[in-house]
């Protein structure tokens, strides 16, 4: 009887230790093999497909460099930052980050992100690499990331479609009256010109055309002072919406997100306004010949820049900084590691890089790559990246737009109380 | 002899410990952690910071978006649990009429609850009223034009509702329980003295079901009130149109996990949780009135 009990409490105090023993491999990853400085930890957000072709680059780098070993975590761009914020304050950050320009200034701000300076030129190669791009890595003059690659904002249209709404291209240096003007024909004809802009994004290219831009350089404020930029932009935008050139915004909201739905899929739409490196997955979906025009204008020059489409960060806690910045080196200076990657991660920041994978790309690709190429000359440097406080700007911001398209109030109404609002919120994020 | 039996209870304590353990771990000790955090300002990054009642008195006094969300779960929750507890009474009393096929009844009616708070019908319930699904496709056949059932304020949160009365399936299964253990013998009794149907419903259903209604109520206010998934997947984690799916639970999300103000989200969560207590508290106290008790003799 004793012993029954006795082996019952032994069995316990095993299945315990069992119990706590799998919650430290599981929890216990971060300083897993760090000690012999070869194991390294990396975490990416994505797509499916991004996650396969990373996953093979990461097998090609260890067989290159055999006895290291690399562990990885990905997740939904969502999911990604929700993990990645609880990792930051148990100082347990993986080793090499794909971070993203809204989110690199919290981090860098708060001491997570290790400088790479000292790395550059040593460890990692970026000769081939313009300088306009690599200081989209500079945060407060530190280089905190080094971009992925880059894109840039543009039309993205059905030319077909273009042609039967009666206009035959998209001029060079258009201007925001032959916008509003080629819109009104489209809509004439019963097709949506596009599907209106995202507010932050556009609004800071338009702030750029007129010499500002939405957050100032310090990031304690929006970048601007005349709230008739506010109204000037917004106003024009509701005015499409009002005069049906672009879908209702209870269409927009519907439809918000959903490639299959937007109106370029469906063929109700000529185009939409977004990134160079969202055209490949839109061109797929819509199947069917798809072009891209450069942004309006006047003053396109100055609003357009080249954007890190993501970066590659190392955490300062990280033990394996050294190997991290061999990886990062591999990424971008690595040819068959380039030919997986095929610019699904913006265009490659390296010259000599993005010359030798041209000839493996798709028609789609192609024209991303030459599109930027073409615009990378005039591009303007880029604004600081988004200060801290900054989900909740555009959050506030896009709240705004959406009571101005819904006509619940006016451009003009809402450009002092945005203002009020997100200098509030920015100034509430000050150390 | 002493020995013996804290050996015995030891033995006990170790068998209870994986409870014990994960209950401190992940309940009671993260829920002082989040008490601590409400009167912080804590974005993760930086220690917590005490700032006393500060975000209570933001909450109460400097966030209309607070308030929105506030009106937009009580509506929820006040027309959603009555409409979906309505539904699967009358659900469950089809039910009892005794037809053979009722397994295979019980089972299909059931089983959109248990894959009902899941992220698949969330999302399936966005496809089928998508612009192009199934609904507007039958519009569009009939001539009628097409609504956007997600992007209209006003039709939103009505989306959300009606998929929480789909989800009637738990509370049937209940009820359906608490309608097999009225005993026949009342009805047979009542139809003896002349009773109609209506009349049998009302003086003998009802009443016997008193108390399994107010069981029901409760788990289903209480669930209501926490409602996330199906708000999140709708509106993309946005709560739009207009905030019109702005649930409360999702605003504390995106300050949480969004916007990464811990503080006043862990304030947010302390004040649910008051609120639905009170709620509770009233709804046991006014049962006194309606809850008929059977073995109490109808005291």
């Amino acid at each position: 009887m004793k012993m029954r009990k006795t082996i019952a409490l032994a069995t316990m105090v095993a299945i315990l230790l069992l119990i706590t023993a799998c919650g430290n491999s599981g929890g216990g990853n971060a300083s897993g093999g760090a000690q012999d400085g070869k194991t390294l930890r990396i975490a990416w957000w994505g797509s499916d497909a991004r996650h396969e072709y990373t996953q093979k680059v990461i097998d090609l780098y260890k067989k290159q460099n055999p006895g290291v070993n690399i562990d990885i975590e990905y997740a939904s761009f969502d999911d990604y930052w929700k993990k990645l914020a609880p990792q930051a304050a148990a100082n347990q950050l993986p080793d090499i980050m794909q971070m993203d320009i809204s989110y690199i200034s919290q981090y860098a701000k708060n001491g997570q992100l290790e400088d790479l300076k000292p790395y550059i030129g040593s460890k990692i190669k970026l000769d081939d690499v313009s300088e306009n791009v690599l200081s989209t890595g500079l945060i407060g003059g530190t280089q905190y990331g080094i971009p992925t690659g880059v894109n840039v904002l543009g039309y993205q249209y059905n030319p077909e479609l273009l042609k039967k709404a009666g206009i035959n291209e998209i001029p060079a240096n258009w201007t925001w009256d032959d916008y509003k003007k080629m819109a009104m024909q489209a809509k004439a004809k019963g097709v949506y010109f596009d599907e209106s802009m995202a507010a932050d994004i556009f609004f800071n290219y338009f702030l750029r055309t007129k010499g500002h831009s939405l957050y100032n350089a310090e990031g304690t404020a929006l970048g601007y002072e005349d709230d008739a930029l506010f109204t000037e932009f917004f106003g024009t935008l509701a005015e499409l919406i009002k005069e049906g050139a672009v879908p209702s915004q209870e269409t927009l909201s519907q439809n918000k997100g959903i490639l299959e739905e937007s109106t370029v899929v469906k063929g109700t739409g000529i185009g939409t306004w977004q990134w160079s490196n969202q055209f490949v997955a839109l061109q797929k979906v819509a199947d069917r010949p798809m072009a891209l025009a450069p942004m309006l204008g006047p003053d396109m020059e100055k609003g357009i820049y080249m954007q890190p489409s993501m970066y590659w960060s190392i955490a300062s806690s990280s033990k394996s900084k050294d190997e991290a910045a061999k990886f990062i080196d591999f990424w971008v200076n690595n040819e068959e590691a380039n030919k997986l990657i095929k610019g699904e991660r913006g265009v490659p920041i390296s010259s000599k890089i993005k010359e030798s994978v041209t000839p493996d790309l798709t028609e789609a690709e192609k024209q991303v790559f030459d599109f930027v190429s073409e615009m990378e000359p005039k591009a303007s440097p880029m604004s600081p990246p988004p200060p801290v406080g900054s989900a909740e700007v555009i959050a506030t911001l896009a709240d705004y737009v959406e009571q101005i398209n819904f006509g619940q109030t006016t451009a003009a109404e809402a450009a002092p109380k945005f203002r009020a609002d997100a200098n509030a919120i920015l100034s509430n994020n000050q150390p | 002899m002493r020995n013996h039996s804290l050996k015995a209870n030891l033995t006990g304590y170790a068998f209870i410990s994986p409870f014990i353990i994960g209950f401190l771990a992940f309940t009671l000790i993260p829920m002082f952690i989040s008490l601590y955090l409400s009167f912080t300002s804590y974005n993760l990054f930086s220690p917590p910071r005490w700032v006393g009642f500060n975000n209570f008195e933001k909450m109460f006094t400097g966030d209309p978006k607070y308030w929105s969300s506030v009106k937009v779960t009580l509506y929820y929750v006040f027309i959603g649990v009555p409409l979906r507890l309505t539904f699967a009474l009358f659900v469950a009393m089809i039910l009892n009429t005794g037809s053979k096929m009722i397994g295979t009844y019980r089972t299909i009616y059931y089983l959109p609850s248990i894959i009902g708070g899941s992220v698949a019908v969330s999302i399936m319930w966005r496809n089928i009223f998508s612009e192009q699904g199934i609904v507007n496709g039958l519009l569009m056949a009939l001539g009628a034009a097409p609504v956007q059932w997600f992007g209209d304020p006003g039709a939103a949160l009505s989306m959300l509702i009606t998929l929480s009365v789909w989800q009637f399936g738990s509370s049937m299964l209940i009820f359906l329980a608490g309608l097999k253990n009225i005993s026949p013998e009342m009805y047979e009794a009542a139809s003896v003295d002349g009773a109609h149907p209506v009349r049998k419903f009302f003086s003998i259903t009802l009443p016997l079901l008193s108390p399994i209604i107010l069981f029901n109520l409760i788990m289903q206010t209480i669930s209501a009130f926490m409602t996330f998934v199906p708000a999140y997947i709708i509106s993309k984690g946005e709560g739009g149109p207009m905030d019109g799916t702005m649930l409360y639970s999702l605003y504390l999300f995106r300050q949480a996990f969004m916007f990464n103000n811990m503080g006043y989200a862990s304030a947010m969560a302390w004040v649910m949780l008051i609120f639905i207590g009170v709620l509770t508290l009233i709804l046991f106290k006014t049962s006194k009135m309606w809850v008929f008790y059977e073995s109490e003799g109808g005291r």
